[in-house]
């Protein structure tokens, strides 16, 4: 495996030209060209998305024949009859449909691609979002004293010290999921990764020289192995032209705040600047009140969220084999809507899986027929698959990492068989 | 006889009036005199001087060569006894946090000016603002017209002011205040006992459990503090203690799975789901939550290595069972609300219900059973007190003492403190029975204090880099608010810490490259004045001299910000630099920049007097263009300080 380190030893990075910031442009093009390639061994990424605010499993992905969730929800039921209002609900397999909103998703359900996980959720029944959130990050659901993410570990098992951008997470706070020692990144827009002189950009230069001088004497060994990783990464981003990046194969990313952390996300793949862990938010999915239906605040949201990882898997093109892509949610919401044209917290939700090892064009998990027995509490869908055996499996088979006794202490379990 | 004696004892009475008269009037004095320690820093072979910057790098946000002056002038030992007692008077920071007028409010003042949106929303519904099921779009947009006047009317304020409010005053606290002891240990025990801004049902109560649990607590006796924390409503509600109940009877809840059995054969539904409502809510009510159980152990006084076992968890869950929330008006506690409001206070205490202020011991959820924690046998039946027990018994076990020393020389003394030093402060924690200033003495005299292995050994948090190049800069802080957003891209969002064992205290948590460009980006960005709301004037910080040249200002302002420390290596590495036009703007492009703000039209009266003063200020051949060149240049220097390896060390 080719280090970053032995890398830099070898003059590479001279590529990104002896001053600072100051890249000149025909270089830049050359960099761009030759897709500055081999800077580190081709890894294999995964991408999270957390859905925050529990989404509501049973409207992504409903079962569409359902009596029992027909009667209710007489508000939020979608059909899969033509000749409804709204659009039909498009029919997986028979039992599972699609809300219509997620149609961009279709193809890769259908070329195999796509697997979603059906009844997913915690083996902890909290219904608070904090300590939900807070369980499925960290990883162990009855442990609150973890201090590190479940990601971050993650990054710690895959053990490549090179690249500063290997766990990076699209927002302005480092989530619960990145807590921890190994070295992550969280920015919201990568055009800041840099050194700013607003006030006097002629010295920019001579000031950037200056911090890597002093960092490069450091006495501790700490700050002068950071100090070189930051200039470094602020040299490899440096030609990185967020506001005219151009999305490969016509992809269209959604003006939202996940479309734009996918398509950095995209950005920072193609760089192949030893990204490994990727990580976005989608927010708005606790739905009390007026829930709706196609065009309501779940299906505006389900709308985005579909798009967006469209665009984004469009978007890398070829490089799809290097990648997988999951999202999370806290937990689901109740069968019945409440007397506010919404639902309330509930257990079981659903997980999306795409990636070209994924066993696709399948909806995984064990979802009973809806009845008040089977309801979990009488009320919600049951958690039939912890999520752990979902994470574990895709960070097994997808990232090369199998040591749930790091990713997940204290779980032992079946996987589920999302993964081919 | 008699006589003689009441003389005698007149004589005494009368000698320690005078005694505290004295004791009372000459207060230094008496510090004087209490002090009973000395610190060993000249073993170390450090002048008087550097131990004075050391003890400032330990015990407050930052040091100035002001500060450093002070402590050697008051002589070290005795600005530490000032330091520990914490009563220096404080107008200048009062006068600041003048501005902000939630920072004295109750909890349950909070709760009324600052209700949460799930109460709002239900106090509106109750007042008939809005309908009971407000579903339709038509009726949605008539209920937000609606509650925004209910809102106005109401005067109530939206929650996030009062955080905006809170963190503010931590910010003003550590810049400004006189007694910074004081705030750096708040800050410690907070962390110790952290509770999160993220969890929303306990956020309302964090500004009190600062002010009211830790802070008066921050110096005393770690029992006390322990009781007070576990009794806060943040604490209870953060870590779940607020609804842990006993275990919900077995043959009650048998009765209940057989009555569901029988139903689901009947197929009525509409019963199964009542039934099953109910069985959910006793569980929800009657559960056993071993949360907070689990920390306070863990986290809060045994360390995880503290030996105690899972039945020890959960058992004292089971003794800390009722220990609950007060209910608040229109607020958290309705199920309790119903079962208190029953009974007045003399029939709740004879039911063995304690009420004190927020905190309520809820009997009625009490685990009556006998239990048995780490070996001891808590007879059942006690209630209240059993809980006190347990406290008690775990603030003062030899593992606490171990852990709790450790984590305190961990912050002041080095990442990994040497054993020899935990075990010192341990054996003070047991003796003195967990009084927190004994244990600090005995840390600050010990040897390893003051070894050379552990002067600038500490990375600073983001808030501690923060708040010591204000400090340094002796910036004038408007909007502090400003800083906590730089605090949170440097990777410390403070008081937004989810998990309850607080933010790491180790270097390598806070170095990493996002965060370590961000502090670049910081000391650039705070030296060119460009913080929002936080003003420096380096010519002022250096008494309106100004420095000759870049290898000056390099030289004065890193005496400035890091006094009585060694920069030798820091100067040199940049001299280079220093002396080629590197710190320089290119000669050509300034000319061309100043050129045009010379343009007539532009300049106002007022500028046509500052130039002339100017010009009258500037000796030797200085121009307006070398005076603007010159603070750019200074600015730059300082932002290359604060930026640098240096800085992030004390």
């Amino acid at each position: 495996m080719t280090s970053r380190r032995a890398f830099i030893k070898s003059g590479g990075l001279a590529l990104f030209g002896i001053g600072f910031g100051g890249v000149p442009a025909f270089v830049a093009k050359a960099a761009a060209v030759k897709k500055m390639s081999r800077l580190y061994k081709k890894n294999k990424i995964l991408v999270c998305i957390f859905q925050r605010g529990a989404m509501d499993g049973l409207m992504a992905v409903p079962l569409f024949n359902d009596a029992y969730l027909k009667s209710a929800r007489p508000s939020l039921f979608m059909s899969a009859a033509k000749d409804t209002k709204t659009a039909p609900v498009i029919d997986l397999d028979g039992t599972f449909g699609l809300h219509p909103n997620m149609k961009s998703l279709e193809p890769l359900f259908r070329s195999k691609q796509l697997a979603i996980v059906h009844g997913v959720g915690s083996p902890n029944n909290t219904r608070s979002h904090f300590d939900a959130q807070d369980y499925m990050e960290s990883g162990t659901p009855f442990t609150k004293s973890t201090d590190t993410g479940w990601l971050n570990r993650a990054s710690g098992l895959l053990g490549h010290d090179g690249s500063p951008f290997r766990a990076v997470s699209l927002t302005n706070s480092m989530p619960r999921s990145f807590y921890g020692y190994n070295p992550s990144i969280a920015i919201s827009n990568l055009q800041d990764f840099a050194l700013q002189m607003k006030s006097n950009p002629l010295a920019a230069n001579a000031t950037a020289k200056s911090f890597e001088d002093l960092y490069d004497q450091a006495s501790s060994g700490l700050l002068k192995q950071t100090g070189k990783e930051t200039f470094d990464a602020v040299k490899m981003l440096d030609n990185l032209d967020t506001k005219n990046y151009t999305p490969a194969n016509g992809a269209e990313y959604p003006a939202s705040p996940l479309g734009n952390a996918l398509k950095q996300i995209a950005q920072l793949i193609k760089l192949d600047i030893g990204l490994e862990i990727g990580f976005a938010e989608s927010g708005g999915w606790d739905t009390h009140y007026n829930q709706g239906t196609e065009n309501g605040t779940f299906g505006r949201n389900i709308l985005d969220f579909s798009n967006s990882i469209a665009a984004f898997w469009t978007d890398l093109g070829s490089l799809q084999d290097d990648v997988t892509l999951m999202t999370m949610t806290e937990f689901g919401r109740t069968v019945k809507q409440n007397g506010s044209g919404g639902t309330d917290h509930g257990r079981g939700s659903c997980g999306f899986i795409l990636g070209n090892d994924v066993s696709g064009g399948k909806v995984h998990g064990i979802v009973h027929p809806l009845a008040i027995e089977n309801l979990e509490d009488g009320r919600d869908l049951a958690v039939t698959t912890d999520f752990r055996a979902v994470f574990s499996e895709v960070a097994d088979r997808h990232l090369n990492i199998n040591n749930d006794a790091v990713l997940f202490p204290g779980w032992e379990g079946k996987k589920p068989g999302v993964m081919r | 006889m008699i006589p003689a004696m009441l003389r005698f004892s007149k004589f005494v009475a009368a000698t320690i009036i005078f005694i505290s008269l004295f004791a009372f009037v000459k207060d230094p004095a008496r510090i004087q005199n209490d002090i009973t320690f000395k610190f060993p820093y000249k073993e170390a072979g450090l002048t008087e001087r550097q131990a004075a910057a050391h003890l400032l790098n330990r015990f407050s946000f930052g040091p100035t060569p002001q500060l450093v002056d002070e402590v050697v002038k008051t002589g070290l030992e005795k600005w530490f006894m000032q330091q520990l007692d914490g009563k220096i008077p404080d107008e200048a920071l009062q006068k600041r946090l003048s501005a902000y007028d939630a920072l004295n409010l109750s909890n349950t003042e909070a709760n009324k000016l600052f209700p949460r949106p799930i109460d709002v929303l239900r106090m509106a519904r109750e007042d008939g603002v809005i309908p009971k099921d407000s579903a339709t779009d038509e009726e949605r947009k008539l209920y937000k017209k609606e509650l925004a006047a209910y809102v106005k009317e109401k005067n109530f304020r939206r929650q996030p002011e009062l955080y905006r409010q809170f963190i503010a005053a931590k910010i003003l606290r550590a810049t400004y205040s006189n007694n910074q002891l004081q705030e750096v240990m708040t800050d410690f025990w907070f962390n110790h006992f952290n509770v999160s801004l993220t969890k929303r049902d306990c956020a309302m109560f964090i500004p009190a459990f600062e002010r009211d649990v830790i802070r008066p607590n921050a110096t005393g006796k770690f029992e006390e503090l322990l009781i007070a924390t576990a009794k806060s409503p943040a604490m209870l509600m953060y870590l779940d203690n607020f609804n842990s109940a006993a275990t919900a009877d077995e043959t009650n809840d048998e009765r209940m799975k057989r009555r569901l059995q029988k139903l689901s054969e009947s197929m009525d539904d509409s019963a199964k789901a009542q039934m099953m409502q109910r069985l959910q809510q006793r569980r929800k009510n009657q559960g056993l939550n071993e949360n907070y159980a689990r920390e306070v152990m863990e986290l809060h006084t045994l360390g995880v290595d503290g030996g105690y076992s899972q039945s020890d968890v959960t058992n004292a869950a089971k003794i800390l069972t009722g220990w609950t929330i007060y209910p608040f008006e229109n607020s958290v506690g309705k199920g309790i609300r119903n079962v208190i409001e029953k009974m007045d206070e003399t029939q709740l205490k004879n039911n063995g219900f304690i009420h004190e202020g927020d905190f309520l011991f809820a009997m009625n959820r009490h685990d009556k059973a006998e239990k048995t924690v780490l070996g001891k046998k808590f007879v059942a039946g006690a209630g209240y007190e059993e809980g006190i027990a347990l406290l008690k018994m775990l603030a003062h076990h030899p593992s606490t003492a171990m852990f709790i020393s450790k984590k305190l020389a961990a912050r002041f003394v080095t990442d990994e403190p040497p054993v020899t030093l935990v075990q010192k402060m341990a054996k003070t924690f047991t003796e003195k029975e967990g009084d927190i200033r004994q244990v600090l003495i005995t840390m600050v005299s010990s040897k390893e204090f003051w070894d050379k292995s552990a002067m600038r050994e500490k990375t600073k948090s983001p808030f501690e880099l923060v708040i010591s190049t204000v400090r340094a800069l002796n910036a004038d802080v408007q909007q502090p608010y400003q800083l906590f957003n730089w605090m949170d891209k440097m990777g410390q969002k403070i008081y937004y810490f989810q998990a309850p064992t607080g933010f790491p205290d180790r270097a390598q948590y806070w170095i990493n490259t996002g965060a370590l460009l961000n502090r670049m980006n910081f000391g650039l960005a705070i030296a060119a004045n460009q913080v929002r709301g936080v003003k420096t004037n380096l010519l002022d910080l250096n008494n309106h001299h100004e420095p000759e040249s870049a290898g000056d200002a390099l030289v004065t302002y890193g005496k400035i910000m890091m006094p009585e420390r060694d920069l030798t290596a820091t100067i040199k590495r940049l001299s280079p630099m220093l002396t080629q036009p590197l710190l320089k703007p290119d000669v050509g492009n300034a000319a061309g920049k100043t050129g045009s703000i010379k343009e007539p039209k532009q300049i106002s009266d007022e500028s046509l007097v500052e130039d002339a003063m100017k010009e009258n200020e500037g000796n030797n051949n200085e121009n307006m263009q070398g005076g603007a060149d010159k603070t750019n240049m200074m600015a730059q220097v300082v932002g290359i300080i604060i930026g640098s390896p240096e800085f992030q060390r004390r």
